[in-house]
């Protein structure tokens, strides 16, 4: 690069940068400081950058509430036991197919490819639910999600990369299969492995589409589905958030608190975790869509 | 012929300890994915609650015809297609453009920032970026409204309710919260090429945009190839998650879209055969699309899934 002069190109192009960004981020930030800010002072307007009236009432509140508290546990059980378990079932399958002269191995992927392209649709997979007396367990948020193909296709191209020499060799000292996995490539792919745990982690995190329509029992909704019944009700409402629809625990009259102050807090009590593990991550997951990205 | 059967059978009994390992993800695909491909047959059947999908009688083609017959059939196809459209011809693009952007940056931490800046959305649920866009552009105390209101001296604007607003929001959250994740790709198929080829242009005299034109472009073809045919499936689905929240009975009109008619009927009111009719629909449009797009990115630019 030698370019002595700053050309216009380049300011209209950092400026245009700037303001994505702001775009992107300045709405985050006004429900952070909303969430912080004392819920009737919020009516009066006028806060943007900073709260006016600092407070952790809104906090404080949201975390007495029993269905609050209820569905975050939901939300992290899932998370961690789906986490984990969807990771270690998805690269056992990729290591076993990341070997070229598996019998078969061109049909075994397709068997699985298929399912992206076509798929039965929500009805029937409703009824599989019912039928697996699944809609009224916990376990429907874990089992149905434990195998994804774009996972499995991003570990698998990452363990090609892997020599297969390192297995072969190791096999003939004694070891077998799962062992070379356990303790060659496991250790090898700490970066790729780091990156799947992260998207199974946010996908559990956020989805809230499973609890609303498949569930439809209060006491098993995470936290996102939660947050859009109360989104819902709002948005019925033309925003006029009624106290009691927020909760039965929660008396706002004699308290700093609004309903829509509590609402503000709550988004950021299911955003926030996110926030503060993906930037970094960022390294890794962005290596692994680029290794994914090359085979396509 | 015996010799190789032989053969082939001996790889196989090498490998066993491997397909072990995949064995529990073939019977959870078979559950969960093809189980569900045979419920299609719902559609050509009638069902009884205290009967499998199996054990239903046939009816033929009553339901498939009820769904096309059904006053909602065009309405419902067009608003469906219409937000598709509209994010492929709008939406596409807008992760190419950013990565150009974010690839003429020289600066490292200004590039490294932004990236963190602009993934951000991706990470975050639809509920979340709905309710923040809900709060920001509320009509009692929204700060677009304030403004619109405090500084221009105009009227707030009710942006969830009103119908004209529907589509600019589905396309302003649908840019927001994916340009910065899908510009990854595009960032590493632009990593990829030759800066030779660059600096033989710039010798021969091709300028930024020549360059651009006839080097970039033609680079990361293949990878825009292969996000469109992965978009085109989804055709008929729109992105469902975020019309459900994003409609409102104000925009109703246009955000009726397949699956919230699919919700309604078949999850919520019962009426499992019409909505199962109207998934298998969308599912064999969508595969008929990837065939044929696949076949013509294949003879154009040489790129296939399969």
């Amino acid at each position: 690069m030698r370019k002595s002069k700053i050309q216009i190109s380049t300011i209209i192009n950092y400026t245009a940068l700037c303001v994505l960004g702001i775009i992107t981020l300045y709405p985050f930030i006004y429900i952070l400081v909303l969430s912080f800010n004392d819920g009737y002072d919020t009516l009066k307007g006028g806060i943007y950058f900073w709260p006016r009236v600092i407070t952790f009432e809104n906090y404080i509140k949201v975390f007495q509430d029993s269905n609050i508290l209820n569905a975050y546990g939901i939300t992290i059980f899932r998370t961690v036991v789906g986490t984990l378990i969807g990771t270690i079932m998805c690269s056992m399958l990729a290591y076993a197919l990341a070997f070229k002269n598996l019998p078969g191995r061109r049909f075994i992927v397709f068997f699985f490819f298929f399912t992206t392209i076509f798929s039965g649709g929500m009805i029937p997979y409703y009824i599989l639910l019912r039928q697996l007396n699944l809609t009224q367990s916990i376990w429907v948020y874990v089992l149905p999600q434990l195998y994804n193909f774009f996972n499995i296709m991003l570990l698998r191209t990452y363990f090609e990369t892997i020599p297969e020499s390192i297995g072969e060799s190791a096999r003939i000292d004694g070891c077998g299969y799962s062992r070379v996995f356990l303790q060659m490539f496991l250790p090898l792919s700490k970066s790729v492995i780091a990156t799947i745990m992260l998207f199974f982690g946010v996908a559990h995190w956020n989805e809230w589409f499973t609890g609303a329509y498949y569930v439809q029992n209060k006491d098993l909704f995470p936290v996102a589905t939660l947050l859009q019944n109360i989104l819902n009700e709002a948005t019925f409402e033309s925003a006029t958030f009624d106290a009691t629809k927020m909760n039965t625990g929660i008396a706002t009259a004699i308290t700093s608190t609004t309903p829509e102050s509590l609402k503000m807090a709550f988004i950021m009590v299911m955003t926030l975790p996110i926030l503060c593990v993906y930037p970094f991550l960022q390294k890794y997951f962005v290596k692994g869509i680029m290794i994914g990205s090359v085979k396509g | 012929m015996k010799l190789s059967d032989k053969y082939l059978l001996r790889r196989i009994w090498r490998y066993r300890a491997l397909y072990i390992f995949i064995l529990p993800a073939v019977i959870w695909y078979i559950i969960f994915c093809y189980i569900p491909m045979y419920g299609l047959a719902l559609g050509f059947k009638e069902f009884h609650f205290n009967m499998s999908i199996w054990e239903s009688p046939w009816v033929g083609m009553r339901y498939f015809k009820q769904f096309i017959n059904d006053r909602m059939f065009w309405p419902l196809l067009q608003n469906t297609v219409i937000i598709s459209v509209l994010k492929m011809v709008i939406g596409f693009p807008a992760p190419i453009i950013l990565a150009l952007m974010i690839n003429e940056v020289s600066n490292k931490y200004f590039k490294k920032t932004i990236q963190t800046v602009t993934y951000l959305p991706y990470f975050v649920s639809w509920v979340v970026c709905i309710a923040v866009l809900v709060k920001f552009i509320s009509p009692h105390d929204g700060i677009i409204n304030s403004i619109l209101v405090n500084v221009f001296h105009k009227e707030a604007i009710y942006f969830m309710g009103e119908k004209n607003w529907f589509y600019p929001l589905v396309l302003f959250t649908d840019i927001w919260k994916n340009v910065g994740w899908n510009s990854i790709v595009y960032l590493s198929a632009l990593a990829g090429i030759d800066q030779q080829l660059y600096e033989a242009a710039s010798i021969d005299g091709a300028g930024k945009w020549k360059r651009m034109l006839h080097i970039t472009l033609p680079n990361i073809m293949p990878t825009a190839c292969i996000l469109f045919l992965l978009n085109i499936g989804n055709l008929l689905k729109a992105g469902y998650e975020q019309i459900i929240l994003l409609k409102t009975p104000g925009n109703s009109g246009l955000s009726m879209i397949l699956d919230t008619q699919i919700i309604q009927q078949g999850i919520q009111q019962g009426r499992y055969e019409y909505a199962t009719v109207a998934g298998l629909f969308q599912s064999v449009i969508g595969l008929i699309l990837v065939i044929i797009v696949n076949r013509i990115t294949k003879k154009l630019a040489d790129v296939s899934l399969w």
